[in-house]
């Protein structure tokens, strides 16, 4: 016990007047350089891609195409944002969302139900998936990581169940009309559903009180229950308003491409993590936040885009969402370091 | 006969405080020694001098089974010199087998060049090393299977038989094994088959460092004493020519010793708070943990201290009245508002005003990559929000007031709060809590790593608030402290009330004089009940 208290003190600063001034200013220098070097790198995306492809990469057809063919990748980011936020990880959610496409789709052209309903349902299956990762991580206190793993697959089995393993085309037009068809300003719809999303994340994770609980639940989980906060009520409305995301973005995907398979919005979870992990590290560095996210999947939806209209072959998207990923991983964990010192 | 451990000269600074002064201490061979002393006395520190963790002043002399060693010991060497050490922790890795601990630390020590190893013959040698001691464990069972003593002994014997295996190898005569209180977390009534196998240990050939707070314990096994206080050596002497009084005055000063019978009167506290002060909070029966049925009364205003050794209960007091760890039972009357402790919960305790600053700051008590702002306003986020939008401006300026009224440096409360000093992050968990106004505030070793001017902050705010009605219950192993800010002080004793330090007679010698005697009549009481049992 001697010298317990004068190992606490020697990690923490030594004198209270040094920490004033002149670090915090040097902090905010790095703070302003950290909150730009996303936009900044999106920047530079879109001047080389301009340099590169002058005539085509700027024209209003592919800003447009940039913007709306992203937009189950906006979802699912948006739907993989939410735990990451209460400290938790959600992996099912790409298997979520297609499980939702599937639902659409079958209850759609196999049973002839109406399109506006087989979409309510397939939202209330996505809640429904996001209960269930609840039930088990929060209320049974497993790993979210290895769990998430397990219900993702199970749900990825139902969605082969329900399609036989084959895709299911011929679904209503008027989906396609009220995601894809109808355009504002040039860009699809659905864009401006999933700005919306993140406007209405954002407001709630910053201008409410329920959002300040969030961010202690998510930050420091034990300050959080010791300051009277129930951070089980948070984590579980994170998973289930999650699943709920996901399911849009299943919707999204059936109103693109008319069909949903055994394969759809699972293919997407990697970079959706890709663009929460890259948020993270801007906008408000070291917190996962909506901003951020919304930022990066304009970066990696640029990104995509114009090695496309390289003629990049399909192999590039791949190496293009894995390195992203890498590099908003580490670039975060550097980002934390000095705040959490 | 050489001695098997000696030490002279032995200092050791830390910053401006000087933890040891000039200790000498010598251990025979075959002899078990007792290392007594309150908390902060430097028994740890000169524990962690022997076991290479700390380096001592320049000046000092060690030599061991009579040959001199040079200090300071590299870090991890003194197992090759014959010292061997057992922590209250263990060092066991609870999920793995007995056998399976005992093979893992012999890796680092035995060479075993990439053989096979046989899991059949290492369990018949782990069963037989075992029982050499005493020892009847089975080397298959899962560690955190066992019951606490068992893992103590597993523990002890795997040091004595590292010793074994040195002297064999090296022919030195002697080893020293040194014991750091295994005794605190055990059931008093099994501390004796840890005594039985210390008497194995010595009867092989070492020799044995005991260090505890419990006097009965050291009375049972100890040949002679070593008493530390304020980092310089009491006494020296053999059990038999000292009584147990002594060795209480021995270890808190001899101006106190006077206090002794006086601070053990127990349970007067019940009708203390009869007269014009009215009682605001009322603990009755309180368990869970290491407390036992604890009784508990505040007075409006009034600041309670609870003062008790490690492993008496009194750390977990503050988590149990807060609902962050499961209580077994108990019941908290809060002015009109009664609460079964059974069924508690933090989210229950903020709602009736209580408050808890827990010991561990940076894990319990702050968010640090959070701003200072945001950390304070926490809890009453909702009084700035205005048809659910959060007024961020208003917070920030409130948040800036309470930062200016604590002196919290630097000002800025948008800097997150891990960027700050121990002292003003603690300023800050403090502001978050009386934002609300609590009727009861609990504290657990709140001026841990902070600085004076600070602490001195700290307990004028306290202070100030108790004025207005507050009443709050102090925990805290810095009896100095608790002497400055407190009306009264309870002595826990295992997890029970066992006596009260009231202002009269506040003193810091008064405090540990009543917190000793309790721990001593608690264990001779249930060790002469352990006796009879086996009849």
């Amino acid at each position: 016990m001697t010298s317990a208290p004068t190992e606490t003190r020697q990690t923490s600063s030594p004198s209270p007047g040094q920490s004033g001034a002149s670090p915090a200013s040097h902090r905010s220098v790095g703070r302003y350089a950290e909150q730009a070097a996303l936009p900044l790198a999106w920047l530079a995306l879109v001047v080389v891609f301009s340099i590169m492809s002058p005539d085509r990469f700027l024209s209003t057809g592919n800003v447009s195409s940039i913007l709306g063919s992203q937009s189950i990748l906006f979802m699912l980011a948006l739907a993989a944002l939410i735990p990451s936020m209460v400290g938790d990880i959600d992996l099912s959610l790409g298997a979520t969302g297609a499980l939702a496409a599937i639902v659409v789709a079958v209850l759609n052209v196999q049973h002839g139900v109406p399109v506006g309903i087989a979409c309510l349902v397939a939202v209330v299956v996505g809640a429904a998936c996001g209960a269930a990762n609840a039930l088990f991580v929060v209320l049974l206190k497993t790993e979210p990581f290895i769990i998430t793993l397990g219900t993702g697959t199970f749900f990825t089995g139902l969605v082969f169940w329900l399609a036989q393993s084959t895709t299911i085309v011929g679904v209503s037009g008027q989906l396609a009309d009220w995601t894809y068809l109808h355009q504002f300003l040039n860009v699809p719809v659905q864009f401006y559903y999933c700005l919306l999303i993140m406007l209405v994340v954002w407001y709630v994770a910053r201008f409410t009180p329920i959002g300040m609980r969030a961010l202690f639940v998510g930050q420091s989980r034990e300050v959080a229950v010791l300051s009277g906060i129930k951070a089980t009520r948070v984590r579980v409305g994170g998973f289930v308003i999650a699943g709920t995301i996901a399911s849009l973005a299943g919707v999204l995907y059936v109103g693109t491409t008319g069909s949903a398979g055994p394969s759809s919005v699972d293919s997407y979870l990697l970079p959706a993590y890709a663009a929460v992990f890259l948020g993270a590290t801007s906008i408000q560095p070291g917190r996962f936040n909506a901003l951020g996210t919304g930022m990066a999947v304009l970066f990696l939806a640029t990104g995509v885009a114009g090695l496309q209209l390289l003629g990049a072959q399909d192999f590039a998207q791949q190496l293009f969402y894995g390195a992203a990923l890498v590099v908003a991983v580490t670039v975060s964990r550097l980002v934390r370091r000095p705040a959490t010192r | 006969m050489t001695a098997a451990l000696e030490l002279k000269g032995i200092s050791k600074v830390f910053g401006g405080t000087r933890a040891l002064w000039d200790v000498d201490l010598d251990v025979e061979q075959g002899e078990v020694l007792a290392l007594l002393g309150e908390n902060g006395c430097g028994k740890s520190t000169l524990v962690k001098v022997l076991a290479g963790v700390h380096e001592p002043e320049p000046g000092g002399f060690l030599a061991v089974d009579g040959r001199p060693v040079d200090l300071p010991i590299p870090t991890g060497a003194a197992s090759g010199l014959g010292l061997s050490f057992v922590h209250q922790d263990l060092g066991l890795a609870g999920p793995l087998t007995v056998v399976e601990n005992l093979v893992g630390s012999s890796l680092a020590t035995v060479a075993r060049s990439g053989r096979r190893i046989s899991w059949r013959r290492e369990v018949r040698d782990a069963s037989r090393m075992l029982l050499s001691y005493g020892v009847g464990v089975d080397p298959r069972a899962v560690v955190n299977d066992l019951s606490p003593v068992d893992q103590a002994l597993v523990a002890i014997a795997r040091a004595a038989d590292q010793l074994r295996q040195f002297r064999e190898q090296t022919g030195a005569a002697s080893s020293v094994l040194i014991l750091d209180e295994p005794t605190v977390f055990l059931p008093e009534q099994e501390v004796e088959f840890l005594f039985d196998l210390i008497r194995e240990v010595v009867a092989s050939g070492s020799s044995v460092v005991f260090i505890s707070h419990d006097l009965a314990a050291v009375r049972a096994i100890a040949d002679r004493v070593t008493v530390l206080r304020d980092g310089r050596v009491a006494a020296t002497t053999r059990m038999s020519d000292v009584s147990d009084d002594e060795i209480v005055e021995l270890i808190v000063g001899s101006a106190s010793a006077a206090a002794l019978d006086e601070a053990t009167a127990p349970n007067d506290l019940l009708d203390q708070a009869a007269g014009d002060v009215r009682t605001s909070v009322r603990v009755t029966g309180l368990t869970g943990g290491r407390v036992h049925g604890l009784d508990l009364e505040v007075a409006t205003g009034e600041v309670v201290g609870l003062a008790g050794l490690m492993g008496s209960g009194v750390e977990d007091v503050p988590y149990l009245l807060f609902g962050a760890r499961p209580s077994a039972g108990g019941r908290l009357e809060i002015d009109a508002a009664t609460v079964d402790l059974g069924r508690h919960s933090p989210a229950a305790a903020v709602a009736l005003g209580i408050a808890l600053i827990p010991a561990d700051r940076r894990r319990d008590a702050i968010a640090p990559a959070v701003s200072v702002a945001e950390n304070m306003m926490l809890l009453v986020a909702r009084r700035f929000s205005r048809g659910g939008r959060l007024r961020l401006g208003d917070l920030r300026d409130t948040a800036d007031a309470r930062a200016e009224s604590l002196d919290v440096r630097p000002r800025r409360t948008s800097v997150p709060i891990g960027t700050l000093s121990g002292g003003n992050a603690q300023k800050v968990v403090l502001a978050k809590w009386l934002e609300i106004e609590p009727r009861l505030l609990v504290l657990h070793e709140p001026t841990q790593g902070v600085d004076v001017a600070a602490r001195a902050e700290i307990y004028r705010v306290i202070q100030r608030a108790t004025t207005s009605g507050m009443s709050v219950i102090w925990v805290s192993s810095d009896f100095d402290e608790l002497a400055t800010v407190c009306h009264r002080v309870v002595v826990v004793s295992d997890g029970r009330t066992a006596g009260v330090v009231d202002r009269s007679r506040m003193s810091p010698e008064a405090i540990s004089t009543g917190v000793y005697a309790a721990a001593r009549a608690t264990t001779e009481s249930s060790l002469s009940t352990a006796e009879k049992v086996p009849q």
